[in-house]
This record gives C-alpha cells, structure tokens and sequence, in this order.
C-alpha cells in the first residue's frame, strides 16, 4: 500500500544503489575489473567534484580522483560495508587532498585565491547542469567557495555541499569537532560577505 | 539542509555533488590496477609483520641454541680442565717424600713432573697480565725460599716431623701453583674462565 509513496520509492532506490553497489564491490574484491569500471563511471564525479572544490585545481584534482580509485582497488578488501561505497570512497579522496598539499605545500590555509578560468569552466558545466535560472547563482557560490581559506572551504564543502555531519568531516579532516564547527561558522559568515546575504546564523 | 529558511543554505543545496571529469580518467587508472591483485595492498603489510615476526622467532631460537651449546660446551672444557689438574697433580702428590732420612727424598716421579710443570709454567707466566705475573712470580719465589730454608732446617732435625709436613705442604703450594697458572693460561687461550 505505501510502495508507492514518494519516501518509500526513494528508500527503495537507496537500497537498490546499495545492493548494486555491494555487487560491484564483491565482484571488484574478486578481480573484476570491469565490476570496478561500473563503480568508477558511478562515482567518479562526485568524487571529481569534491576534490576539485577542495583543491580548486583541475590537473591536482584529475591526480587525486586517479589516486583515490587506485586506492580503493587496492583496498576493497578492507572495505566492510559500513559505510556507503561513495562515503568510504570520499574519506580516501580526502586524505588524498590532504597529503597531495602536504607533500606539494600547496595548502593555502588563510589566502584567498581566484579560480582559475579552466577549474572554472569545470564549475561552469556543473551549474549549467541545474536549471538554467539557478545556474548563475551556483556559480557566484562556487566562486564564492573557492576564495574561502582552505580550512574553512574543506568543512563547508563537506558539510553543506555534500551532507557529511561534524563528526564525519572531523575525521576525515583529522581534526577536532569543535575546530570543525567554528570552521564551518568562519566559512559561513565569509561566504555570506561575499554573496551579499544578511547573517542568519545568529 | 537543516536551515531551509537560510538563503545560503538554499544557494549551498543547489551546487551540484557530482561535476563530470573534462578526461576518462580510467585508462590510467586501469594500467595501474591492471597488475594488482586487489586487496593485495592490505594483506602484504600483514603478511610482512608475519614474516618479520617468524624472522625474529628464528633468530631468537637459534641464538638461544646456539648459546645453550657454547654454554654446555664452555662447561665441558672446564670440567675437563679441572680434570687435567687433578690428574696431573696426582702423580706429583703421590709422589711426596714421606720418610727423611736425614736428607729428604723427593722421589724421580716428583721431579720429573716438576721439572714438566716448571717449563710449561715459564713458558705460560709470560701471558699472564703484568700484575697477576708479578704476584704469582713472586709467591712462587716465597714458595721456593721457604723450600730451601725448610730442607736445611730439616737436615739438622731429620726426625722433625713438623718440619717433614711443612716441606710437604710447601712442595705441594709450589706444584698447585704453578699448576693453576698453566690451566690459567691454557683456559685465557681457549675462551673460558677459570
């Protein structure tokens, strides 16, 4: 009787995705390269997306995808299905982002930078993705979230762009929960500045 | 979004998760993997610590073989040392004078393993560390004085027998002397401790 309602359909196809990723994964563990393909043409773009907006670079966030899902094969083994497959994969994308900066010093915690225009063009087609009318206020959000420091932007974009809660982005992140919430409130308030809205957040 | 009321909250909802890649990334990515059994990453550290773990349990076992050996062994030579000693100051014990006539009688068998003792002991005393030389040469010269002095005492009181016992017992100082400085020097050669 409720198969039909609009929250029973999408728990079903939450729990088809599951399933259907759970299925790629084990045939995956088993040497199946073209089961792992399948998971890469599914979660390449978001996983793309999220390194992108974390290192607003085009080439370093093309490097780190290829990382992440060299990793990942490497480390399906290990995954026990806890979290979901796309989750599992951000947490290897982000610590991919994290020790790319760190062994290239590219971290730039406190300087605001400009995207440059081929990562902008990337941003250009995601928002054009959207509906035409709300495409060019994605953009100003993008722009406005690639000049937040780098501390502030990883904890906005994991949080408010892709849903992670504190504890998630803490961990991935490797630091506190507290420096995460006062982290995403920096981000916020800057990002509020510079899209010209009203502060809320109090 | 928990803040629907918030028009960034709003903005925020609306950037896209996913943003397509300019270049298939998977030809690259395919190369690397092609090679590589998957998981093998996890296992290889595990079976490494194993590995590292059986190499010292292999070191250890040998090394404690090994030194329960040289133990058994060093034991061995001791004991057989001792033995030697033993042994060879037998024949010299026996061969004490026990009656003086007037003059003692030392017996050929004590003097041939005395003179045997006497070589090897000069031939050993040399190895000796300066110090431990200088003591022993210098109980040994004491051993001998007293020897002397005792046998002509003894030549004047021939029936004295605290004079016969005393010059027995001197005789006997000298040769187990000399006796522990040639195992002495013979265990320093082979590794032992005495």
């Amino acid at each position: 009787m409720f198969a039909n309602s609009p929250a029973s359909v999408a728990a079903g196809a939450a729990d088809a995705a599951s399933i259907s990723d759970a299925r790629l994964v084990a045939a995956a563990r088993d040497g199946d390269t073209r089961a792992f393909e399948r998971l890469y043409r599914l979660y390449s773009g978001r996983v793309f997306g999220l390194c992108l907006r974390m290192t607003r670079q085009r080439e370093i966030a093309e490097d780190c995808v290829q990382q992440t899902f060299v990793k990942s094969w490497r480390n399906l083994a290990a995954f026990e299905g806890r979290s979901a497959f796309g989750t599992w994969l951000h947490r290897i994308a982000v610590n991919e982002v994290l020790t790319h900066a760190r062994n290239h010093g590219t971290r730039s915690e406190g300087v605001s930078l400009p995207l440059r225009d081929e990562d902008e063009d990337a941003l250009d087609t995601a928002a054009d993705a959207n509906d035409a009318a709300d495409g060019a206020d994605v953009m100003d959000v993008e722009k406005a979230l690639a000049t937040l420091p780098a501390g502030s932007r990883h904890v906005v974009v994991l949080q408010a762009v892709y849903g992670y809660s504190h504890e998630e982005v803490a961990e991935m992140l490797g630091i506190a929960v507290g420096t995460c919430k006062a982290q995403l409130h920096r981000g916020r308030k800057l990002l509020r500045e510079r899209l010209g809205l009203q502060e809320l957040d109090s | 979004m928990k803040r629907s009321g918030d028009p960034l909250d709003a903005l925020l909802a609306q950037v896209p998760q996913h943003i397509a890649l300019a270049r298939d990334l998977w030809p690259q990515i395919e190369a690397q993997i092609a090679a590589e059994v998957p998981g093998a990453h996890v296992s290889l550290p595990a079976r490494r610590w194993f590995q590292l773990a059986a190499a010292v349990v292999l070191v250890v076992a040998s090394s404690l073989v090994k030194f329960l050996l040289v133990q058994r062994s060093m034991q061995q030579q001791i004991v057989q040392a001792r033995n030697e000693v033993v042994q060879r100051m037998q024949p010299v014990l026996s061969a004490m004078p026990v009656r003086f006539d007037g003059h003692e009688s030392v017996g050929m068998s004590y003097e041939t393993v005395r003179a045997q003792l006497d070589a090897e002991y000069a031939q050993h005393i040399g190895h000796l560390p300066p110090l431990v030389r200088a003591r022993v040469e210098r109980d040994i010269a004491d051993l001998r004085r007293s020897a002397r002095e005792i046998s002509a005492t003894l030549a004047m009181y021939p029936s004295d027998s605290l004079l016969q016992d005393l010059l027995v017992s001197t005789y006997q100082r000298e040769i187990r002397l000399m006796s522990a400085v040639n195992t002495m020097a013979a265990s320093t050669a082979a590794g032992t401790d005495l």
